[in-house]
């Protein structure tokens, strides 16, 4: 799937600066891409606008109509009257209760079915509301900070099992953490810290890929990781 | 166990009440025609027990009817009012503009209009307690539940029923809260109405109570009217509680599977 974005500008209501100012930035999928970038530098703005929450001031976002996009934060929950399985079920297309099963395993969130989500860990919540998301009808799914409070073990292990279950389909995963990004992204899209006023620029750096029972080097991860923030704080320099 | 503690806390507070009555009374030295003492008020209670009892049943009947009544139109005009186009935003600004306005101002016009007769004292307290509900239900009810709905948004799924769902059990404490503080003001409606020209219930004792300045047939009546008013107020907060135990345990989804 290819998103693309052009000229694009977004100020928020009331707001003395934009957020956006002819941003040109795209996509192409499918594959696992990260958003990175420092606090307030806009990457759940461009999140809203690519899923259409946020119409943009000028400029235009183009992909296929056909196409479906969702976004997800780790804010959401589920419904108060309602426990975790009954929800899950719900909300699964019948023909996907196999895909939720398999998910619920691997994500080992099986155990917490007769549940109320009001009374999981944070850690818990996140996962099930990722799971949730991924039995959805979906080309593009943006995940905004979605496993913020998983453990780092068990996060890995989940981004490394949604990469071997959804080969064919697109991730846009927006996460503060370099490392994670890193190891595990096809492409690392960094908004830089000194955009200007009059334009924003998103880097691309590429990431390591690192699927399901491979290991990435741990030199090429920091190499990236250095990469990364040099980018999101936007210099060149090897100073950090 | 709850209507007992209520029931405590009101007999308390009345009983304060009249302990303070009774001291200022022999501080100050005022006679017994201006306060009555505690056995002439046992007196009045025994004799007219009975038929009090009766007035303020009724008084608690209508004043039941109205609230009823105005929560039914609260959530229906609340329903319009949640919407962001021109029916909504248009009830919104008139419900805002006719609450200013004091119903109790109106009420004279309603007897002349209506008689003395239930309608009226029902009509009144219908719209003493409907405003603030009306508002509140308007304001919970427009106010999206980002965390929850967004999902439902975004998948498509979302509908009016379950926009409305999420909204009122994401506030239930706060409607409850509001519902059993209308009671209240439904009560104070209806005795108003009957205060002003009723021929029924128990403001028009104290009416005619206080045409006689008799005293204690008024502590009487407030007395009652305290009890009434604890119970019923018991009553919605039981119901408020059924309801959210049940909405916690067994309700099935608004939503449906695709």
């Amino acid at each position: 799937m290819q998103i693309a974005c052009r000229n694009l500008h977004y100020t928020y209501p009331g707001a003395d600066f934009p957020v956006f100012s002819n941003l040109d930035w795209s996509i192409e999928g499918p594959g696992f891409f990260s958003l990175f970038g420092l606090s307030g530098t806009g990457k759940s703005t461009l999140a809203k606008l690519i899923s259409g929450e946020l119409s943009p001031g000028q400029g235009e976002i183009n992909y296929p109509k056909t196409r479906r996009i969702l976004y997800t934060h780790n804010t959401e929950r589920i419904p108060g009257w309602d426990t975790v399985g009954a929800h899950l079920r719900s909300v699964t297309p019948t023909s996907k209760t196999s895909l939720l099963n398999h998910i619920l395993k691997d994500y080992g969130i099986r155990t917490y079915m007769e549940s109320r989500f009001s009374g999981l860990s944070m850690g818990q919540k996140n996962r099930i509301n990722l799971a949730r998301y991924l039995v959805q009808e979906f080309d593009l799914l943006i995940a905004d900070e979605v496993l913020a409070n998983v453990d780092e073990p068990t996060r890995n292990q989940i981004i490394e099992r949604l990469k071997t279950l959804f080969p064919q389909k697109t991730f846009l995963y927006i996460s503060h953490n370099a490392l994670e990004v890193a190891r595990f992204s096809r492409t690392i899209h960094v908004l830089s810290h000194e955009s200007t006023a009059s334009a924003n620029r998103i880097h691309k750096t590429d990431g390591l890929d690192q699927e399901e029972g491979t290991e990435a080097p741990e030199e090429l991860v920091q190499e990236r990781v250095y990469a990364i923030l040099r980018s999101a704080a936007g210099t060149n320099e090897s100073r950090l | 166990m709850k209507t007992l503690k209520r029931l405590f806390q009101f007999i308390s507070i009345y009983a304060t009440a009249l302990g303070l009555l009774w001291s200022t009374k022999i501080i100050y030295g005022f006679s017994d025609y201006l306060i009555p003492p505690p056995l002439e008020v046992l007196q009045v209670a025994i004799q007219n027990g009975p038929h009090y009892v009766k007035a303020v049943l009724n008084t608690l009947a209508v004043a039941i009817a109205g609230h009823m009544f105005a929560i039914i139109l609260a959530t229906a005009v609340g329903l319009v009012g949640r919407l962001n186009t021109w029916p909504g935003n248009l009830t919104r600004t008139a419900a805002y503009n006719l609450q200013a306005y004091p119903i109790v101002a109106v009420a004279p016009i309603i007897f002349l209009f209506l008689g003395d007769g239930l309608i009226s004292r029902l009509l009144i307290a219908a719209m003493i307690c409907y405003f603030p509900l009306l508002l509140s239900f308007i304001g919970i009810l427009a106010k999206p539940v980002e965390e929850v709905e967004h999902f439902f948004r975004i998948t498509g799924r979302i509908n009016w029923r379950l926009e409305l769902s999420i909204r009122t059990f994401e506030n239930l404490d706060k409607i409850i809260t509001v519902i059993v503080g209308s009671g209240t003001m439904a009560l104070v409606g209806t005795i108003i109405a009957e205060f002003l020209a009723a021929t029924n219930g128990i403001g028009y004792i104290i009416r005619k109570a206080l045409y006689q300045s008799n005293l204690a047939k008024i502590l009487i009546a407030l007395f009652l009217i305290g009890l009434c008013s604890s119970m019923y107020l018991t009553f919605i907060e039981t119901i408020g509680a059924w309801i959210k135990t049940r909405l916690y345990g067994t309700r099935s989804s608004p939503y449906k599977q695709i």
